[in-house]
């Protein structure tokens, strides 16, 4: 497979191969940005 | 021999104050019915039980124990109330009787109200739907009281774990379902195999076993965890 | 504390960098370097996602499982223990249903368009599909039940949860079987082709690693709202105990 083919939204195969990779990048990378924005929420400990 | 004797008297004690209160009122039984009904009626309307016997037997084992697992969730829900009015659960946290016998006879005045349920609903129900059982009905006289039993146990317990919860009313199915599906799978199978006589007698008695086996699993983790819950804070 | 916080922090970024590695690897190796399946074509490739979430998403649920024990064992005798073990709890039920609900979707997706349906009531996806209702319940639970007993009551939930999966997956194997049948100790006919080996192997340590890194994470977010929180209740003593005479 090239970077092109990958990409190509030409038949219902690769259009669900994208979808599926896009869909646990956005899953997790989702997930990951919402720990970092509570962290961010959550006021240090004193110590 | 004589503790188990001693436990035993406290959750016939339980049973028994949970009998009596229920008789003066009649509250849950009449709601279960009721209610049980109802979800019947539902059903009848949706589709034509007379007119297509075949697919009748197949869907009428899961709409069956649909009824009632409705019905025991609009009991369970409130059978724990009366335990918070005039801070009566405070008292039984104190009494030196162990709280899984508590929750021993909670449960089974439980299950008894709801087998009354069924022993009412199950003559309404096939003349409902016009049954005719093609497979071994006594079957069912082993299959009803397992599955509600599963349901019952789970439904006990997890009503009390919601009792001081925001939403209480809305937790105990959300917590119930998930962890009842494969006993619920078991028993619907069952009675599906018992009405329609496709599973033959091995299946149905392995469907059996396993329903068997849940409700022993998970009577012992409810009557180890009561406690705990109890005294949760 | 002190001295501790800053090799912590690079040990974290250090993790987080080998994850991100080890995943990008992985992504060249599935989707570059290994063959074309003979049989599915490309969209075979989901498989290199998919099948090593699947098998970290059954890994988390026993991490919670311990936990709540381990909270239970400490809930009377050391309280401070307790809340560590409770933290860990929560943060593996959420990485669980993240990892679980990444492989319900990629699975679907992947069912629609190489045997044109988008769901079926087979053993495996509704094992799946159940253990996430199970660790949705939990989490419900946590929402919902008063302060003071959630950990407690969610503790114990987790208990029939750790129970249930076992029987959910032996009750519905007997029931049916239409997935695909297992790659991995299977019967006649499993294991993978070795040029595809590779691919996998690499994904399923990135997604362990990166596993991992959200798991404690999130328990150290965790910790620190808890500790937050005690700070916020000795505050408000301290204040208590300022008032003039």
């Amino acid at each position: 497979m090239t970077w092109h083919s990958f990409f190509s939204l030409s038949t219902m195969e690769s259009r669900h191969l994208l979808a599926a990779y896009a869909v646990v990048l956005v899953i997790q990378i989702g997930y990951l940005w919402r720990i970092v924005s509570q962290w961010r929420h959550t006021k240090a400990p004193r110590n | 021999m004589k503790p188990f004797l001693q436990y035993s008297s406290h959750v016939l004690n339980h049973l028994h104050k949970d009998l009596r209160l229920e008789w003066r009122s009649r509250d849950a039984i009449n709601g279960m019915l009721f209610f049980a009904l109802l979800v019947v009626v539902v059903f009848g309307l949706a589709f034509d039980p007379t007119a297509y016997p075949t697919t009748t037997r197949q869907i009428s084992g899961g709409i069956l124990w649909v009824a009632l697992l409705f019905a025991s969730i609009t009991a369970l829900n409130q059978s724990w109330t009366r335990e918070q009015r005039n801070q009566v659960l405070e008292a039984q946290r104190m009494a030196p009787s162990p709280a899984s016998a508590l929750f021993l006879g909670k449960a089974i005045s439980n299950m008894l109200f709801v087998l009354v349920v069924e022993a009412v609903l199950a003559p309404v129900f096939i003349i409902f739907f016009n049954l005719h059982t093609l497979g071994n009905i006594w079957l069912l006289a082993l299959i009803l009281p397992l599955g509600t039993w599963a349901l019952v146990v789970n439904g006990t317990f997890f009503a009390a774990l919601g009792l001081r919860a925001r939403n209480r009313e809305l937790l105990l199915p959300l917590l119930l379902l998930p962890v009842s599906l494969p006993a619920l799978l078991a028993m619907v199978q069952a009675t599906t195999g018992v009405l329609t006589g496709e599973l033959d007698s091995i299946q149905i008695g392995t469907w059996i076993k396993q329903l068997t086996a849940y409700d022993i699993i998970f009577t012992t983790i409810c009557i180890l965890f009561f406690e705990t819950v109890l005294n949760a804070e | 504390m002190e001295q501790r916080t800053p090799t912590l922090r690079s040990v974290a970024w250090l993790w987080f960098a080998i994850a991100v590695a080890v995943l990008v690897i992985g992504f060249r190796q599935a989707i570059f370097l290994a063959p074309t399946d003979a049989a599915q074509g490309d969209i075979f490739r989901v498989f290199y996602y998919h099948v090593p979430i699947a098998m970290l998403s059954l890994l988390f649920p026993y991490v919670n499982f311990i936990a709540s024990l381990v909270y239970l064992f400490w809930r009377s005798r050391d309280p401070l223990k307790a809340l560590t073990a409770d933290a860990m709890a929560l943060a593996s039920a959420e990485v669980t249903i993240i990892y679980t609900t990444i492989c319900l979707v990629t699975g679907s997706i992947w069912g629609r368009a190489a045997w044109g349906i988008w769901w079926a009531w087979d053993e495996r996806i509704t094992s799946v599909f159940l253990l996430w209702l199970l660790y949705v319940s939990y989490l419900m639970l946590r929402r919902f039940s008063s302060t003071g007993q959630t950990q407690t009551l969610a503790a114990v939930l987790s208990v029939f949860a750790a129970v249930d999966v076992p029987i959910v997956y032996m009750s519905i194997r007997w029931w049916r079987t239409q997935h695909p049948a297992p790659v991995f100790f299977g019967g006649p006919d499993s294991g993978m082709a070795p040029a595809m080996l590779p691919a996998f192997f690499w994904n399923l340590a990135g997604w362990a690693i990166w596993g991992i890194f959200i798991l404690i994470f999130r328990f150290a977010l965790e910790r620190r709202r808890q500790l937050a929180e005690q700070d916020a209740a000795l505050q408000a003593i301290e204040a208590s105990l300022e008032i003039p005479r």
